[in-house]
């Protein structure tokens, strides 16, 4: 039977195509909706997660407490083993480590001695082990403006800003001029190999990208860290489990009260991001509910064509002595398979432009004159589940409603008036 | 034409439910944009008026070195106040590092002297006219926040003058404002602009200067760089635009769903009555005339649903611009001014531009299926066949 | 050898005709004993940390009150690293880099090595006679020695203290407690002086332990191993160039 009506389906592309169609666009468009607003509403979230908070963050207590002056001299002592236990307890976050360092970067001149000199913010990340995701976390490698990525030790990358201000370029010595973990002066050469544009302001204005390693052994702190972010392994932040996760970890901490004992937090406890992760939450949930009951009328709207266009047909299957309910049914089943290809078809559709929305994003830096930029230049859409849910409820669900409706009226049809309204 | 019309309306209506699903579904389309544009027009003028009101007010004269990003750069970049500024409508601002230690902790602070009978700022700079043993403080939420400070408590904060003599003294928090500017806060001490000149040694010094905003053709001084309105709001026009082409993409994309309900309803119209049109174009009516009944058709369902947006609508925009939209803490990681609450402003301009626009595109969308009829045979028409 | 009898004389001579000197006078011996033309001093700072404590050697040759040159000798990652200091110039050099950097202003003021001394601190070693006018304001027993309490007010505007407040041995004309002073009169920083010991002919505070008062910490502690007086120093030493050696 099943075979029959799909059969029936493809043949008559009155009855196929039109429907697929407009179901198929429906659901694209709210896909692509639906990825749209998800990736607005979470790009501040991502950001925050991205540059600073992780998804969960681990440091000492007394760090937590001092987070914004980078006090290095609180760092997590360990960190390799730290990090091997937090790894093997959750394989379902990826741990990195970060050092963030205040400076002066001072660029020499032939002689070996200081031509320009400037206040430079630090970041340390693992750029150079085989497999690291830090610089694609950072969209590091898209944003870089001369010059290329590090690819040895040594070599580290400027904000754009900051080496024009410095009158360098890619292929310059500069020395860093820092304080050890434990306070003393500490100075490293590095190669600057390229140029950054962040598209965040403050790091824009001076800040400096190096090799986590490098860092470690300018400032002293071989084997620590000063944060220990963990990441879902499919980037997004998921709240709930974040949560869990922290209250875990912390329950199991020895001795809770010393300033350099562990504490993590989740992205929701830092940065006051609680709040905003509500507002986005609900957001989304508004913004794709319109969307949905949208769609289902839109929808509803397709079953009452289709069974109107039948209307001679199922006259003919009903004069001929077939059951309304077994017309109904099949009708019903007909729709389902309409909304399962057109929901189907819809969801690859309107994945292909959320996709490439999500990767590349639309850049309007062009728009932007020379402003100095608070944030992002590239809006970026974000694909998740809930991307392919919400393609599938109203698709299908609003397609055999719609029939449903239309289809009553198979009901309401007088069999001794048959002949007379088929009478063309 | 009349007649078309009424007619149109007349089989609009009589098409009962459907329609109004359409037009519920348009409707939606003008809510959500002028919702959107709203709040984000709402943003713009808090955020403007704020940020000028507190901080930038008619524009700012800063001394040739200033340089609002680079710290370093402060312990030059001051100078005794042009004597021309000496005005009402000018309100100098001295700018120095310091260091606090709240509770033995040492901390970075950037002191700004202001006037506390200055009139040009927003700011509730008359706090500061306290008279006492300590240095009296006006401090925003979130330098109070991040130093740990309520008002009362005490702190020291130690400097250097201008002959580079250490000093100190304990300061008092006198008042913690509320404010959505977060350049006028985060680590920043407002100190009575007298005290600071005295506790740097610098008599009738000044960093910048802020005129108001009756000050009209800023003469230019030596020394001294004049930055405009246009100047300093320069990032917040930035990303103004960004969220308008963030919110017209989510828009377009509604609205592009309510669209393919009325080509859906058109489609559908023209084919459950082409005995209608194959009748009244054997009684002579054109084939134009026929499409220009059924594009009015289409194009009533955007008349409709303004009337359903409005029914609904109306209030729920008004509701939505008395309560405001309460926007996270966190936004003020970006630097700019935003108010916890946004209030949506809604133009006349901003309703009716949407009507229109929405209007063009329904009249286009309903215009599209009725060219079918264009190729319609009368006779088959009649007898129900579309060709 | 002349010298070496002269200076006994002196103080007997001060301690039979006046029985209180003047504050001046007080202060121009304890410069005679802190300050010398040149010295070459190697000493040990520990630096008591939120963490741990650490101990770092140095060898400084000094010149007058404005030039100086540091060599770190101890734990392994600070040996080599020098800085010059030339009137308000500082420079510093490590080995690993190679480089010479100069520290603006501002870096002055940074603590040194994670100490509660600032690079000025470190570097002042000011002619307090030169400097203030004193003021004898009380007498105090410290650590069971009679003391003179000295008020200190500066005579000139570029000083970074204002005014000290200076416990003076009575017998050995030596500082054994100083205390720094803001403008406004708050206390900065107190040092306290101890293990005197005589070399030549005068008296010196081989253990100084420095604590700014404004932050919590336990201060840090220089403790003198050697230093000699007045000796030669070799012109070359004071310069850029010797940075790199």
């Amino acid at each position: 039977m099943i075979r029959f009506l799909i059969k029936g389906l493809l043949r008559d592309r009155s009855r196929s195509l039109f429907p697929v169609m407009v179901v198929a666009i429906g659901v694209a468009l709210t896909v692509l909706l639906q990825s749209w607003i998800n990736g607005v509403m979470s790009d501040m979230i991502r950001s925050n997660a991205n540059y600073s908070t992780g998804h969960i963050k681990l440091t000492t207590r007394a760090y937590a407490a001092n987070e914004e002056q980078n006090p290095n001299d609180l760092a997590l002592l360990d960190a390799g083993p730290l990090t091997d236990r937090l790894q093997k307890k959750y394989p379902g976050l990826h741990f990195v480590s970060r050092i963030r360092f205040g400076g002066l970067l001072d660029i020499p001149d032939e002689q070996g001695e200081t031509r320009e000199q400037a206040p430079v913010a630090g970041l340390g990340i693992d750029l150079l082990s085989p497999g690291s995701t830090e610089a694609d976390r950072l969209n590091i490698r898209k944003s870089i403006i001369r010059g290329r990525m590090p690819e040895k030790p040594g070599e580290v990358l400027v904000s754009e800003d900051l080496a024009r201000k410095l009158a360098v370029g890619p292929g310059r010595a500069a020395t860093v001029l820092g304080s050890t973990m434990y306070g003393s002066m500490a100075m490293h050469n590095f190669t600057i190999v390229g140029t950054v544009r962040f598209g965040i302001a403050a790091m824009d204005r001076g800040a400096m990208v190096a090799d986590l390693d490098d860092v470690r052994r300018m400032l002293d702190m071989e084997d620590t860290a000063a944060e220990l972010l963990g990441y879902f392994d499919d980037g997004q932040y998921r709240d709930t489990a974040a949560v869990r996760i922290v209250a875990e970890v912390n329950a199991a901490v020895d001795n809770p009260t010393d300033e350099f004992a562990p504490v993590m937090r989740a992205l929701r406890d830092q940065n006051d991001l609680a709040e905003y992760l509500d507002l986005a939450k609900n957001m989304t949930r508004i913004i794709s509910g319109v969307f949905v009951v949208a769609m289902s009328i839109v929808l509803w709207n397709l079953g009452l064509i289709a069974g109107l266009r039948r209307y001679g047909e199922i006259g003919v299957r009903l004069a001929i002595g077939e059951q309304k309910g077994h017309i109904y049914c099949s009708m019903l089943l007909e729709s389902v398979a309409v909304g399962l290809l057109g929901t189907l078809a819809g969801i690859a559709v309107g994945l292909i432009p959320a996709w490439y929305l999500q990767e590349y994003g639309v850049d309007i830096g062009a728009m932007m004159d020379n402003s100095s930029m608070m944030i992002s230049s590239v809006m970026r859409a974000q694909i998740t589940v809930q991307t392919f849910l919400i393609g599938f409820v109203p698709g299908l669900l609003s397609t055999v409603l719609g029939t449903a409706l239309a289809g009553t009226g198979i009901y309401r049809r007088q069999t001794s008036q048959l002949f007379k309204e088929l009478e063309v | 034409m009349i007649l078309s019309l009424k007619l149109a309306y007349r089989n609009l209506i009589g098409a009962g439910l459907r329609t109004w699903l359409s037009v519920i579904v348009l409707s939606m389309s003008y809510v959500v944009i002028i919702w959107m544009q709203g709040f984000l027009e709402g943003w713009n003028q808090q955020a403007r008026r704020d940020t000028i009101e507190q901080e930038i007010g008619g524009g700012q004269y800063w001394h040739a070195h200033y340089d609002p990003y680079d710290s370093l750069t402060l312990k030059e970049s001051h100078a005794p106040a042009p004597a021309v500024l000496q005005s009402e409508n000018t309100a100098p601002i001295l700018i120095a590092q310091a260091t606090i230690y709240p509770q033995g902790r040492m901390q970075s602070v950037v002191l700004k002297g202001i006037d506390p009978a200055q009139s040009v700022l927003a700011l509730l700079t008359s706090a500061l006219a306290k008279k006492g043993a300590y240095l009296p403080v006006l401090l925003g939420e979130r330098a109070a926040k991040s130093a740990n400070l309520r008002v009362g408590d005490q702190v020291t904060v130690r400097w250097r003058d201008a002959h580079g003599t250490y000093d100190a003294r304990e300061a008092q928090v006198v008042h913690i404002m509320d404010t959505d500017v977060p350049t006028v806060d985060a680590g920043t001490f407002w100190v009575p602009l007298e005290d600071l000149r005295s506790m740097l040694q610098m008599p009738r010094e000044a960093t910048l200067l802020v005129v108001d905003e009756t000050f009209n053709d800023p003469p230019s001084l030596t020394g001294w760089v004049f930055r405009d309105q246009t100047f300093l709001l320069e990032d917040f026009t930035s990303m103004m635009k960004m969220e308008r082409v963030s919110s017209a993409i989510m828009y377009t994309i509604l609205l592009a769903l309510a669209l393919l309900a009325i080509f859906d309803t058109q489609v559908l119209s023209i084919f459950r009555r082409r005995r209608e049109i194959g009748t009244l174009i054997a009684l002579g009516m054109t084939r134009g005339g026929v499409i220009r009944l059924f594009t009015i058709e289409g194009a009533l369902h955007g008349v409709l649903a303004v009337g359903v947006a409005a029914l609904y609508g109306v209030p729920l925009l008004i509701w939505q611009a008395h309560v405001g939209l309460s926007m996270p803490e966190v936004v003020d990681n970006y630097g700019m001014a935003i108010a916890s609450t946004i209030y949506p402003a809604y133009s006349v301009r901003l309703v009716v531009g949407t009507v229109l626009l929405v209007m063009a595109a329904v009249t286009l969308i309903s215009y599209l299926p009725t060219r079918r009829i264009a190729r319609l045979n009368p006779t088959d028409a009649i007898r129900g066949k579309l060709s | 050898m002349k010298k070496q009898l002269l200076i006994p004389f002196a103080l007997l001579t001060c301690g039979a005709f006046a029985q209180t000197p003047s504050g001046h006078s007080i202060l121009e011996k304890v410069d005679a004993n802190m300050t010398s033309e040149t010295s070459i001093t190697t000493s040990k700072m520990i630096i008591h940390g939120r963490r741990v404590s650490r101990t770092i050697e140095s060898r400084s040759w000094s010149t007058g009150a404005d030039n100086a040159f540091t060599e770190y000798l101890a734990p392994a990652r600070e040996r080599g690293t020098k800085m010059l200091k030339l009137g308000d110039r500082l420079w510093m050099y490590s080995p690993d880099t190679d480089r010479t950097i100069q520290l603006s202003g501002h870096m002055l003021r940074q603590s040194v090595m994670g100490s509660d001394l600032s690079y000025e601190d470190m570097m002042d070693d000011p002619r307090l006679a030169q400097i203030y006018a004193a003021e004898i304001v009380g007498t105090e027993a410290v650590e069971e020695r009679p003391c003179w309490v000295l008020q200190l007010t500066a005579n000139e505007q570029d000083v970074a203290y204002q005014s000290r407040k200076l416990w003076v041995d009575q017998e050995r004309y030596v500082p054994v407690r100083e205390e720094l002073y803001a403008k406004g009169g708050k206390l900065l920083k107190r040092i306290n002086l101890s293990g005197f010991k005589r070399i030549d002919e005068r008296w010196y505070p081989m253990r100084m332990v420095f604590k700014d008062m404004l932050k919590n910490g336990k201060g840090t502690e220089f403790i003198v191993a050697t230093i000699e007086f007045n000796a030669e120093i070799p012109s070359h030493i004071l310069t850029k160039a010797a940075l790199r050696r």
